[in-house]
């Protein structure tokens, strides 16, 4: 896929432990299983969400008890499924790393990871503002880096870089700036 | 003229020269305040107006009555406007019981007797500490009326934290009552006569070290700053003030200042009198404006040296060590005076 | 040793240099915050963003009952400048003076982060002397960080002379940092594949006089602070926060050492010369704002022994990488050579090439863990990247570090954990 990829880095023992341990427990539903740059990711289904992550954290192998970070991303050339969510994992235990990654339909939901570690918190709430991506059963979902008033979801590839969409300054520059 | 005529003459001119010497040496106050705490911090302080910046605490003050004065708009504003004035006029009424030079006598000036206080009262010390009182309804009403949740945590502070440190200082200074046999200050730097070894900060050196520390949570200084802890509240029961009106709270706040030394010197360090026989030559005033700028430079070393207190922490310093302190002192003075006394 | 003493006696057996269990450590915590289960009025209070110690524009809705927070609702985003939509639009160059605004106070280890994240995309070899002079920078960043911390931190706690004193100090970090970089505060200084100039003619001799001076410094921060009553009483069993707490709230850095985690990015995860250089991991195990302090000293502290083992073993050879395809030309060359006019150009107008493909990397930078996440269609841009900041996650945390605690405590708290709000918001 990459010529500069780190595709030859090997992943470390105790991922490869984890990994087996994932594959043997989930199967098929892990829908792929990227490895390149030295970093192994998963691609899983939102139902499988929620399962899969809490399996990553509590079984012995993975031992994932960080959430490094939950982000958003938009890829509108994937038109039947345009959003997405990467979530990056760490052990303190193992000390190995981890993506999973998941693809939603414009307006569909995915489980709150709240739950499993409280730091997705902000994490969701900017995910929310910047994609429109609806975490469920967050307890706060409310704008987190823009103001309350704001219209639309700046991350998206099709925001406009100029005009008056959301914000505070109502006062049109079009045409003037 | 009679007598009464001069005194009274006397008086009005002493007031007026006490005033004028106290402004002016509050000027001077937060000029080396802020000369030292830039000295402390290596840097220079201020330096453009005047001969090494002495001047800046008028230009200070020119700056502060030119700006336009601030009230919220859902401030009580009759009481936010009478707070200030709450502070800054206890903090000068003591000034009248300090003595500053030989009081009594036979004539000497122009064949009439001068006295080196403004009022010879018997119960001065009571006063100090009742004008101490009503300071702290001038903080608590600032804080209240300027509706502002930072004012209030700040005025709210201060009125807890000088009721349990008055405790203390009241006790501290029935020591030295017990000891001069007088709340009268004019008696209790009498008391004192005979130079450095008579002075009272040696039999009550507990007693002192209470009272310094009781009357650094008086004068809102590090450690005790709670009301106004600048990095916790803002500016506690100041945040809503702007323009003179908040610079006659600094005002006060260092007349205080200069009060709480001039009475620190006078109880424990034989205010006017000199420490040796043999300086007596030197006038009482200048000795005692001596003493007040020591005490004055320790007040601000230890503003600009230590951390601040948190808030139970001083309640709990103010209610389990002052206080039973400043009691044992008190018991052990009345005990020795009692047996030993004349 | 004495385990069978009972639970209370070891709540105040707070013996330096011994270590306390978790059990110990949770019993403190939960002692410093009994005073947050009385029930009252509540009082709101609205600390930010114009606040003197919320450091920037934090904003945080306290529901205080009395002096104790019973609630804290942080707000942020007063800061935000939208930096990854920029990023977007921007070449992998062209990033990097953004980064630099992420973290103002080291500005450096964000050029460093998101340098580290590209080369990995993209493949590219640093050479041995561009990594130690990396290395270099991104350690005196980390003292100036500290060093800035210590003043603010100190000062929150209600003395203002510290605040001077460390700044002055600071002052010879970013003195060497002038002469490195051109710049004091936001340096834009590594490259992709290396950084972007060498060192000066006397950096070395400059550079080992700061080193040698700033220990001595710190010996004397250690005597007025670290033997102050008062700093012992505001600071030691105050805001606790244990290593599951920092796990979950992804609490990383000096907070995490402080807790017992000898986690550090720089051992467990190299990159530059870490793996060449010897150096100790600062722990600390109390896991309160005493012990971040400590785990700050010492890192200071192992710091300068990095620098001085980088100027000793400073490799000689190219300082950025000779890499047509990735890394920009020599400035010296590109006037005088068709290559490097070529490459320059290249660069300029339309940027590195990047492969197709994501990357996540995390490096340690003075504040905790920093991650930068590029997503690659190929070509000059990236299509998306996110900067997974410690403030951001440090200023999520500060509600189940504080709740419990009284309004004094809240700041040095937040002080302890160190965040900037440009880091925060992004």
């Amino acid at each position: 896929m990459s010529a500069g990829g780190g595709a030859e880095r090997p992943l470390p023992a105790s991922l490869l432990a984890a990994d087996r341990a994932v594959l043997d427990r989930f199967g098929a539903r892990i829908l792929e299983r990227i490895e390149a740059f030295g970093e192994l990711t998963y691609c899983v289904a939102p139902g499988d969400w929620t399962e899969v992550l809490s399996f990553l954290k509590d079984s012995p192998e993975g031992a994932f008890d960080q959430l490094d970070c939950l982000l958003g991303d938009h890829l509108p050339e994937r038109e039947d499924r345009p959003l997405a969510v990467v979530v990056h994992l760490v052990s303190h235990a193992h000390g190995h790393r981890l993506r999973v990654k998941t693809a939603l339909a414009e307006g569909q939901g995915l489980p709150t990871l709240t739950g499993l570690w409280p730091s997705a918190g902000f994490d969701e709430r900017e995910a929310w503002e910047m994609f429109g991506i609806l975490f469920e059963g967050h307890p706060d979902l409310r704008r987190l880096l823009t103001t309350d008033d704001f219209e639309g979801h700046p991350l998206r590839k099709d925001f406009p870089l100029q005009g008056t969409v959301g914000g505070r300054i109502r006062i049109d520059l079009r045409g003037k700036i | 003229m009679s007598d009464a005529v001069v005194q009274l003459l006397f008086l009005i001119i002493k007031a007026l020269l006490m005033s004028l010497i106290i402004v002016t040496m509050v000027a001077f106050i937060i000029y080396f305040e802020r000369k030292f705490a830039g000295f402390f911090q290596s840097r220079v302080g201020p330096t453009y107006l005047g001969p090494w910046g002495s001047l800046q605490s008028f230009g200070d003050i020119l700056k502060l009555l030119s700006k336009e004065d601030l009230i919220p708009e859902q401030a009580d504003r009759w009481v936010f406007r009478l707070a200030p004035y709450l502070i800054f006029v206890p903090a000068f009424l003591v000034m009248a019981v300090l003595p500053f030079g030989p009081v009594g006598g036979e004539p000497n000036l122009f064949g009439y007797r001068f006295d080196y206080v403004i009022a010879n009262f018997d119960s001065g010390l009571v006063l100090f500490l009742a004008m101490g009182a009503v300071a702290v309804y001038g903080v608590v009403l600032a804080g209240w009326s300027s509706n502002n949740h930072f004012s209030l945590l700040g005025g709210l502070r201060a009125g807890a934290q000088m009721i349990s440190y008055e405790l203390a200082m009241g006790f501290s200074l029935v020591g030295v009552m017990l000891m001069a046999g007088s709340t009268n200050l004019v008696t209790i730097v009498d008391y004192q006569a005979g130079g450095f070894w008579s002075w009272l900060f040696i039999p009550q050196v507990v007693g002192g070290l209470v009272f310094f520390v009781a009357t650094l949570a008086e004068l809102n200084r590090t450690p005790f700053d709670l009301a106004e802890a600048e990095q916790e509240l803002v500016a506690g029961y100041l945040t809503e003030y702007s323009g003179m009106r908040w610079g006659l709270f600094m005002f006060a706040e260092y007349v205080n200042l200069l009060v709480v030394s001039g009475i620190v010197a006078t109880l424990y360090f034989g205010g006017w009198r000199a420490p040796l026989a043999v300086l007596d030559f030197i006038p009482g005033p200048i000795w005692l404006f001596l003493k007040i700028c020591v005490l004055i430079f320790i007040y601000m070393w230890v503003r600009w040296t230590i951390f601040r207190y948190r808030y139970n922490q001083l309640m709990s310093i103010g209610w389990k060590v002052l206080l039973p302190l400043s009691l044992a002192n008190l018991v052990v003075t009345a005990v020795v005076v009692n047996i030993f006394g004349d | 040793m004495a385990t069978s003493a009972p639970p209370s006696a070891s709540v105040e057996a707070r013996v330096e240099g011994r270590r306390p269990t978790l059990e110990e450590l949770k019993e403190r915590k939960a002692r410093s915050r009994q005073r947050g289960q009385r029930t009252g009025e509540l009082m709101t209070l609205s600390l930010g963003p114009q606040h003197p110690s919320t450091h920037g524009v934090y904003r945080a809705e306290l529901d205080l009952d009395g002096e104790v927070i019973v609630a804290v609702r942080p707000e942020i985003g007063n800061l935000h400048r939208g930096v990854e939509k920029l990023c977007e639009h921007r070449t992998y160059h062209q990033i990097i003076p953004l980064t630099d605004r992420l973290d103002y106070l080291s500005a450096f280890a964000m050029n460093h982060g998101f340098c580290e994240a590209v080369e990995k995309l993209m493949g590219v070899e640093v050479p041995p002397r561009g990594r130690y002079i990396r290395t270099i920078a991104h350690e005196l960043c980390r003292i100036a960080n500290h060093i800035m911390w210590l003043g603010i931190h100190v000062m929150d706690l209600g003395t203002q002379t510290f605040f001077c004193i460390t700044f002055r100090d600071r002052e010879y970090i970013l003195d060497l940092f002038e002469m490195l970089t051109g710049a004091r505060l936001t340096h834009s200084f590594a490259r992709i594949g290396g950084v972007a100039k060498d060192l000066p003619d006397d950096f070395d001799y400059r550079c080992r006089k700061v080193i040698d001076f700033i220990p001595k410094r710190v010996a004397e921060y250690e005597r007025i602070i670290k033997y102050n009553r008062i700093y012992h009483k505001r600071t030691k069993g105050v805001g606790i926060f244990t290593a599951e707490d920092c796990y979950a709230w992804r609490v990383t850095g000096p907070a995490l050492r402080a807790a017992g985690v000898a986690r550090d990015l720089r051992k467990d995860e190299p990159y530059a010369a870490y793996d060449e250089v010897e150096f100790e991991v600062a722990v600390e195990y109390n896991a309160d704002v005493y012990d971040r302090f400590l785990v700050r000293m010492k890192e200071i502290r192992e710091s300068c022994k990095i620098i001085r083992q980088c100027l000793d073993r400073l490799p000689g050879g190219p300082f950025l990488a000779r890499d047509a395809a990735h890394s920009l030309p020599l400035k010296k060359d590109v006037l005088r050579s068709a290559p490097a006019m070529i490459q320059d150009f290249y660069h300029v107008f339309h940027g590195p090439h990047a492969p197709k493909g994501e990357v996540y990397r995390a490096i340690e930078v003075p504040k905790g863990e920093m991650g930068v996440y590029i997503r690659s269609e190929g070509g000059p841009r990236p299509t998306r990247v996110r900067f997974t900041t410690p403030s951001f996650y440090h200023g999520q945390a500060v509600p189940a570090l504080c709740e419990g605690e009284m309004i004094a405590d809240f700041v040095a708290i937040f002080a302890s954990v160190d965040v900037v709000l440009g880091d925060c918001d992004r």
